[in-house]
């Protein structure tokens, strides 16, 4: 097999005037895993939309194996690049089979029909994502995790030499989001084939990645191994938080701790914060701008809200990455919503992992629930947790976005005063 | 399991095979029933003289009136019928797909105020340009103008954003109807003759309104087919579908085109029957699945099948007297597509 290679060579992207990427140039061949990094906006998603043709750069070109991908056809790119985006929208019949076949569009003549060969090839994609005991259930009726490995195996279908990955694993429980990243790491080595991913999670990109790119202000401020990137000084500079990195003692991979960076002042009222995937980060820092006392828990280490919660220096009940809730701190959360005046439930997906956490909700004095969307599109525990969710949402305060939580949270105040 | 999935490939050719026979069976048995009375056995000699190979075997027993009757009075009327059915409801499913919207239908560009803007002006200033051809080409025309319109609109930067494209549609729908209603409003006498183009229907056409519809409709129906496995992976999304390798913008306007070419040719020789094009594909969809591989076909043969037996009661029904055939097609459609709505367990769309 022929290797592959992609070259970005020195790219601008514009929105309108804004310039929203500007001299990111680096290159990769067969077998790198490349993670980008940065904070909203720094235009993680915009390079992997130049890349994958989406988006036509200003200046500069995206070569894949030596060749402009923006004078290439769709199809061309289809058989050597997939995409697997940060969510997928597919709402009619098809069964998963069906979706995963799609894959095989780019290879396909016009009038030509799906073969035994298609067949085995989307098989073997279902296998390694672990869905194809799902290939007769027709789409729409998988859960969001299901239907993500689905979109997954449907990108290695297509049999692509180049994979990018916009958030891959945003939806995933912890075990599967393990599964999957390993499965792309593994597949990268095996086929050499590149893999471009944005993530979120530092601690993600430090395991899993060969090498980083850190985004800042649509530039790359770092790139290279995580050593390099992922330094405490760079993330203070970049996300504004200070944080501590230190080597895991087994795998000896990074892990980056943030620090406590001020006191909290004299506070008004307990509220305890439920949370995950960055759902509260401005919350909180609302909430303690505003003088209330605030905790949260329980939260993996790394996840973005955990980086807000040490850097306001909140009480924080924490799990180590990609675990379940362990007793031990469900306990710990548990006395802590006890104490607490209030308690807030983000918009979080609700998975095996931190059910534990909608359980404890239930012994708020009073709790206020942020509620963008309905439980039953982020329930990953089938149905479990979306039990649960209307027995709290019965004696709970209903808040659309987390923006309306302090008005509430004053008229609640206030109310209690005049009694 | 291999075997279950290319078994359904056969299982689409059957449903065509069958589809096309119920239609050919359709043709024949309704060209035997209307207000005059030829025996069945007449009727069928008579299509029999014009296909080849058998046609000198029929010994002629049947009178000179009763030719017209049969080939240039009935005939035309019902290949006019399949033929409309048959685009609104590819237009209608080509549609529903590309928008991914239940309630997108062919008349959804503009096309159908459109058609009718052109239609009403020719009745109201009494127009006769081209003889009784006005009306269905000036709807035409008007039709053209209205999609070429919407178009332009919605097409930012080369781009076609389809919600764009659907208010696009609904604005110019508004506007147009305000003129109709003001026209309508001062037509007098002749509102009666608008009303019933409005209203659609198939009565009084003849060979050359067949040859007028034919060329688009085949044309664009062929084309939108050629693109069948393409309208599948837009369902995912634009930009999933250009991840797997479709040309999404050229694919838009391709669509666009070709629907609008077939629902102008429609629209421009039967006026605006509504139903087809939104209930056929939906209760294809239920049947057949939503590969439009095989949905597109059979929709088309449906369509087809289903305005026939209603243009055939319509003009039977209360004899000699002619009833719109949108008021059958809603009033024996609509009931049947509720029934299987609340058979079916799962959501459709």
């Amino acid at each position: 097999m022929q290797s592959v290679t992609l070259r970005i060579n020195n790219i601008a992207c514009r929105y309108d005037a804004a310039n929203v990427l500007e001299n990111i140039d680096f290159s990769a061949k067969g077998g790198d895993f490349i993670g980008v990094v940065g904070p909203n906006a720094s235009g993680k998603s915009t390079l992997l939309k130049s890349i994958s043709k989406v988006l036509k750069p200003h200046t500069g070109v995206v070569l894949l194996n030596e060749r402009d991908v923006h004078t290439l056809k769709s199809a061309e790119i289809a058989k050597n690049l997939a995409v697997v985006p940060q969510e997928s929208v597919i709402s009619f019949a098809f069964t998963a089979l069906e979706v995963v076949l799609m894959g095989r569009t780019p290879h396909l003549n016009r009038f030509e029909m799906e073969s035994t060969q298609d067949l085995i090839i989307a098989q073997k994609s279902m296998e390694l994502t672990n869905t194809w005991y799902l290939a007769e259930r027709p789409i729409d009726t998988l859960s969001g995790g299901e239907k993500q490995r689905i979109i997954i195996a449907r990108a290695l279908t297509q049999e692509p030499r180049v994979l990018l990955l916009d958030e891959p694993t945003d939806h995933l429980d912890i075990n599967h989001q393990i599964e999957i990243l390993d499965l792309i790491k593994r597949l990268s080595k095996e086929k050499e084939m590149v893999v471009i991913g944005v993530f979120h999670d530092l601690n993600i990109v430090s395991q899993y990645c060969d090498r980083l790119i850190l985004l800042h202000k649509g530039r790359i401020f770092a790139a290279g191994g995580a050593g390099d990137v992922l330094t405490g000084e760079n993330i203070e500079k970049v996300y504004g938080v200070k944080v501590t990195v230190k080597q895991d003692d087994i795998s000896g991979k990074l892990l980056i701790h943030p620090q406590r960076k001020r006191m909290i002042k004299e506070a008004k009222a307990k509220v305890h914060v439920i949370a995950g995937s960055g759902s509260a980060v401005s919350l909180m820092n609302e909430l303690v701008d505003n003088g209330y006392n605030v905790s949260l828990g329980v939260i993996n280490i790394g996840d973005s809200d955990y980086v807000a919660a040490k850097a306001l220096e909140l009480d924080i009940v924490e799990e180590k990455p990609f675990c379940p809730i362990g007793e031990k701190n469900y306990e710990k959360n548990l006395e802590l919503i006890k104490q607490a005046d209030y308690v807030i439930l983000t918009n979080i997906p609700i998975g095996f992992a931190n059910i534990k956490n909608l359980k404890a909700a239930g012994e708020a004095q009073n709790l206020i629930i942020v509620e963008k969307e309905p439980i039953e599109k982020r329930d990953y525990t089938e149905g479990e947790a979306t039990k649960l969710y209307h027995e709290l949402k019965a004696n709970a305060t209903l808040v659309k976005n987390s923006h309306g939580v302090l008005d509430t949270l004053k008229s609640m105040e206030s109310g209690v005063n005049y009694e | 399991m291999y075997k279950n999935y290319l078994k359904k490939f056969f299982h689409w050719k059957l449903i065509i095979a069958y589809l096309t026979a119920i239609l050919g069976l359709t043709v024949v048995l309704t060209t035997t029933v209307g207000a005059a009375h030829i025996p069945p056995l007449v009727v069928l000699k008579i299509l029999f003289t014009k296909l080849p190979l058998i046609n000198h075997l029929i010994i002629p027993s049947w009178s000179i009136g009763e030719v017209t009757i049969i080939l240039e009075i009935r005939l035309p009327r019902i290949i006019l019928g399949v033929l409309v059915g048959a685009a609104l409801a590819v237009a209608g499913t080509t549609m529903q797909g590309l928008f991914k919207n239940p309630m997108a239908d062919p008349y959804i560009m503009g096309i159908s105020s459109g058609a009718a803007l052109g239609a009403i002006l020719t009745i109201v200033f009494g127009l006769n340009i081209f003889g009784m051809y006005t009306i269905p080409l000036m709807a035409f025309i008007c039709a053209a103008a209205a999609i070429f319109l919407v178009y332009n609109i919605a097409s930012v930067r080369g781009k076609l954003p389809v919600s764009t494209l659907l208010l696009a549609g609904i604005a110019m729908t508004l506007f147009l109807s305000a003129i109709i209603s003001f026209l309508m409003y001062t037509a007098g006498e002749k509102l009666h003759g608008i009303v019933f183009w409005l209203m659609g229907g198939l009565w009084g056409r003849n060979w050359n309104h067949v040859m007028m519809a034919f060329p688009f409709i085949f044309l664009g129906t062929i084309l939108i087919h050629i693109f069948a496995r393409d309208l599948n992976v837009m369902l995912i999304g634009e930009e999933p579908a250009q991840h797997l390798g479709i040309e999404v913008e050229t694919l838009k306007k391709i669509i666009i085109l070709s629907v609008s070419l077939i629902t102008a040719a429609a629209v421009s020789v039967s006026g605006i029957i509504g139903f087809v094009g939104l209930v056929i594909p939906h209760i294809m969809r239920i049947l057949v699945g939503p590969d439009h591989r095989v949905l597109l076909p059979s929709s088309a043969l449906v369509g087809g099948i289903f305005l026939v037996w209603a243009d055939t009661l319509a003009r039977t029904i209360i004899a000699p007297t002619e009833i719109p055939v949108g008021i059958i097609t809603a009033l024996f459609g609509a009931p049947f597509f509720i029934y299987l709505l609340r058979t079916r367990k799962r959501s459709m769309f």
